[in-house]
């Protein structure tokens, strides 16, 4: 039996007021990229607050490396590596320093920082502004400062937190590729957050839907997917749409019927959407509903969201 | 602890680039030293056997020393409400060697900052006097007050949600440092209400510490129980600054 890279068992953070995550449990195992998936405020951050020593869980248990993280939390710093969701570089220094620094910290050898900084300043093409102060940075190069920065000690695992959040679209599929190179070439374990579909699906192994600070579905990109049924029919519309709902949730050839209520948006799952769509149009007309758009497509993780957690991800 | 001597190294190398602040908090000291003094010294002439200048020194040096205080409490203060030093909690080092960088590095400036303005004294007229022996042992003196002093604006910038609220809570130390206390004026001209104040006030005893050991003015107050003052102002600083960053690490800073 191999050991997990990461396992959390039941892992709860509460306030005063507040809970931030409850009963939360997740495997990952080694090599794998694995993203927990959610909304803002979901308990994404506490958990990786949690399994990177910065808090200690007010329940449950979590090892990360083998190691316990509130036990031997010493253990688990040594091997991990980490950015945060918000960017945390000082302005006044260059970015040789920062990754410096981040060494000494770590009691690295001067040869080895050395060494290790020019690897990774190839890697995330830092070359021409190593040497500059970080204010005159753009954001997505403090972004790939940061994974630098990271990688720095040689992590085994690398937890990064929405590690994309706030770039353009070009920098964002530079730094999936940076992640994708990592895993691949250097067997590095990921967990990563995010809120954004899209890099959920194209990053991870494996996917955890995380939402109210609990874990409401887990699988393969592709098989959350498909555990939704094979075809989706989209209606958006007004009037009765409780009672359209109602009927159209008892005809044999619907799998499931979702809703997100911000957007509007009626998501029929059935086993054929091109013959069925004229029944659901007529379905609506008999039930008090106007039909103002209606479209069909195949389910995406974006589907599986809003199927486990009642919301559309563009809201969240 | 080497992870201590990391982040005291960091935070000088920042203190040497932000050039602006040192020269602003200079130049203030130096506008004391030069409006005040040499104003004051037309006035007044002669205090308590040395002139004015050389009196109202170790007042002006308390005040450097508190605003070199203040800048170092800035640093930790501006890397917690950055989020920089989640960096140092997730590495692998001792949670005391992040208080303790910051300590070194706050006291480290604080004290620079008082010695340069022993020199601006100096060149504006300020004379040393007695056996080099009691110079050396009011430069611990202020040593021990500057720690005292950073160990108290570190436990506020711990706490400090903003730079405008921490500002707010280090200018309410200010002004007293000067006036409440026998750093312009002698003790005995002061109505006795008052003297109650200056006597509660550890710069006063700093103060007339150093103006007996190394400016030739005699001693209005025992030295050893200014030295004992001092002493536990440096230890009750510190001490609170400690606290400070223990409830603040249970924050997760």
């Amino acid at each position: 039996m191999t050991t997990l890279a990461i396992e959390a068992h039941n892992l709860g953070k509460h306030y005063k007021e507040t809970t931030a995550l409850s009963d939360l449990s997740l495997q990952v195992e080694p090599q794998q990229i694995y993203a927990l998936l959610g909304p803002n405020g979901a308990g994404k951050t506490t958990a990786l607050s949690i399994l990177t020593t910065l808090i200690p869980p007010s329940s449950g248990t979590a090892r990360v490396a083998g190691f316990d993280v509130v036990a031997q939390a010493h253990e688990v710093r040594r091997r991990i590596g980490v950015t945060f969701q918000e960017i945390v570089l000082d302005r006044d220094l260059t970015g040789r320093q920062v990754l410096d620094i981040h060494g000494q910290l770590y009691r690295l050898g001067k040869a080895e920082r050395t060494r290790r900084i020019s690897e990774l300043v190839a890697l995330v093409q830092l070359e021409d502004a190593i040497d500059r102060d970080i204010k005159t940075y753009s954001g997505g190069m403090k972004r790939r400062l940061e994974l630098a920065r990271g990688l720095m000690t040689n992590p085994e695992i690398l937890f990064l937190d929405e590690p994309t959040q706030g770039l353009d679209p070009q920098n964002r599929v530079g730094i999936w590729d940076y992640i994708r190179t990592l895993n691949r070439e250097h067997n590095l374990t990921v967990l990563l957050t995010t809120h954004y579909m899209e890099e959920a699906e194209a990053l991870a192994h494996r996917v955890g839907i995380i939402d109210h600070g609990t874990m409401v579905a887990e699988g393969t990109p592709a098989g959350l997917v498909a555990s939704l049924g094979t075809e989706l029919i989209r209606v958006q519309g007004s009037g009765d749409t409780a009672h359209f709902i109602k009927t159209i949730t008892t005809m044999p050839f619907v799998l499931r019927v979702d809703q997100d209520q911000q957007q509007g948006v009626i998501q029929i799952y059935v086993d054929n959407s091109t013959r069925r769509l004229l029944d659901v149009v007529q379905m609506a007309g008999s039930n008090g509903m106007r039909v103002d758009d209606i479209s069909i497509a195949r389910p995406t993780l974006g589907d599986a969201f809003l199927h486990y957690t009642g919301r559309g991800l563009r809201d969240a | 602890m080497y992870a201590t001597y990391v982040i005291w190294a960091k935070h000088m190398h920042k203190f040497s680039r932000s050039t602006e602040e040192a020269m602003g908090l200079a130049l203030q000291s130096v506008m004391w030293v030069v409006l005040f003094g040499v104003g004051m010294r037309g006035l007044v002439g002669d205090v308590g056997g040395s002139d004015y200048m050389s009196y109202m020194l170790p007042g002006i040096i308390a005040l450097s020393a508190l605003g070199g205080a203040v800048g170092g409490g800035l640093i930790l203060l501006d890397e917690r409400l950055r989020g920089i030093t989640k960096e140092y909690l997730v590495a692998p080092i001792p949670r005391l060697s992040i208080l303790l960088g910051n300590a070194a590095s706050t006291a480290t400036k604080a004290l620079l900052q008082a010695l340069l303005m022993l020199l601006v004294g100096l060149l504006m007229g300020a004379r040393l006097a007695g056996h080099p022996a009691g110079w050396l042992a009011a430069l611990v003196l202020v040593a021990l007050f500057a720690l005292g002093f950073s160990g108290l604006a570190l436990a506020i910038a711990a706490q400090s949600r903003s730079i405008m609220g921490y500002h707010g809570m280090i200018f309410l130390f200010n002004l007293p440092i000067l006036f409440a206390s026998n750093a312009l004026y002698p003790l005995d001209v002061l109505p006795s209400w008052m003297q109650v104040v200056v006597l509660f006030n550890p710069t006063t005893y700093l103060i007339d510490a150093t103006r007996a050991l190394a400016f030739g003015t005699p001693a209005t107050l025992p030295l050893l129980l200014s030295a004992a003052v001092v002493l536990g102002l440096a230890i009750g600083g510190v001490g609170l600054a400690y606290g400070s960053f223990q409830s603040a690490l249970k924050r997760n800073m």
